[in-house]
């Protein structure tokens, strides 16, 4: 139970944001918990979900990528919630668990076979909140060798707002889905 | 909920439910997330002030210049600390 009792489902009644949950329930991510909770702000949870949705499953970055992303971000956040969630488009996509443990805890190692711009995009989620200060100007040089600015500020928008909602659900007490 | 997130509770959400209700709580809880996450990302941004202090419009060149390598809107202010 989260500190905040979510919405039931049919008390909501914004025909914008009942397809937006629906989307989401087909993506896998989120499931209907935090767009319940975000209900009872119902002038933000239309903006909320759907920049949740575009962030991660649309833009020219791999989608893949950016769920072993959400996923290390969520790990990092201690969200349990979050971190239990998986995409099904990527899982679709062949994204296994193996490869997603891979990405959060190894993707140094080149044995992994995560290439020069996964490495430095998993970096700048793993360093975003550990320790910013690393996000220098030479690392941002690095990222503009592998990934265009318009992907720079694709990664660094989708890390920015996954993990501010990974803590908001961190701070609700919200557990493991399912 | 950034920097002791352990410390928002079920005794924390006691307190802010006598000053605001449920669904202004999470109003408030998804505007701290959303601006926790952005103001990070913005600070490895590097941006500076768009105005000099007399309130002219500068350059991020010249505004470095005003407002230093570590602009004071990305360090603690004196109440904080």
């Amino acid at each position: 139970m989260t500190h905040i009792a979510p919405l039931p489902k049919e008390a909501i009644a914004d025909p914008e944001l009942r397809a937006l949950i629906a989307e989401a329930e087909a993506l896998g991510v989120p499931d209907d918990l935090f767009p319940r909770i975000l209900a009872r702000a119902p002038e933000q949870a239309v903006p909320l979900m759907r920049a949740l949705i575009m962030s991660h499953a649309q833009g020219s970055v791999d989608h893949r990528l950016k769920e072993i992303m959400r996923i290390l971000l969520a790990r990092f956040a201690n969200d349990k919630y979050f971190a239990s969630l998986r995409s099904n488009k990527a899982r679709a996509m062949g994204l296994t668990e193996a490869r997603i443990d891979d990405g959060c805890f190894a993707y140094e190692d080149d044995a992994k076979g995560f290439s020069a711009a996964e490495k430095c995009a998993l970096r700048y989620a793993d360093l975003m909140f550990l320790d910013a200060n690393q996000i220098d100007k030479a690392f941002y040089d690095e990222m503009k060798r592998h990934w265009s600015e318009a992907q720079i500020m694709e990664l660094g928008a989708f890390i920015a707002f996954h993990y501010g909602m990974q803590m908001f659900m961190r701070s609700l007490g919200a557990t493991a889905a399912g | 909920m950034s920097a002791d997130p352990d410390a928002v509770d079920a005794a924390f959400f006691d307190e802010l439910r006598k000053h605001y209700s449920d669904d202004e709580i999470v109003e408030l809880g998804t505007f701290i997330g959303f601006n926790l996450g952005y103001h990070t990302f913005f600070g490895t941004l590097k941006f500076y002030p768009l105005f000099s202090p007399d309130g002219r419009l500068v350059s991020q060149a010249e505004s470095e210049k005003i407002y230093g390598a570590a602009p004071v809107s990305l360090g603690k202010s004196e109440a904080a600390e």
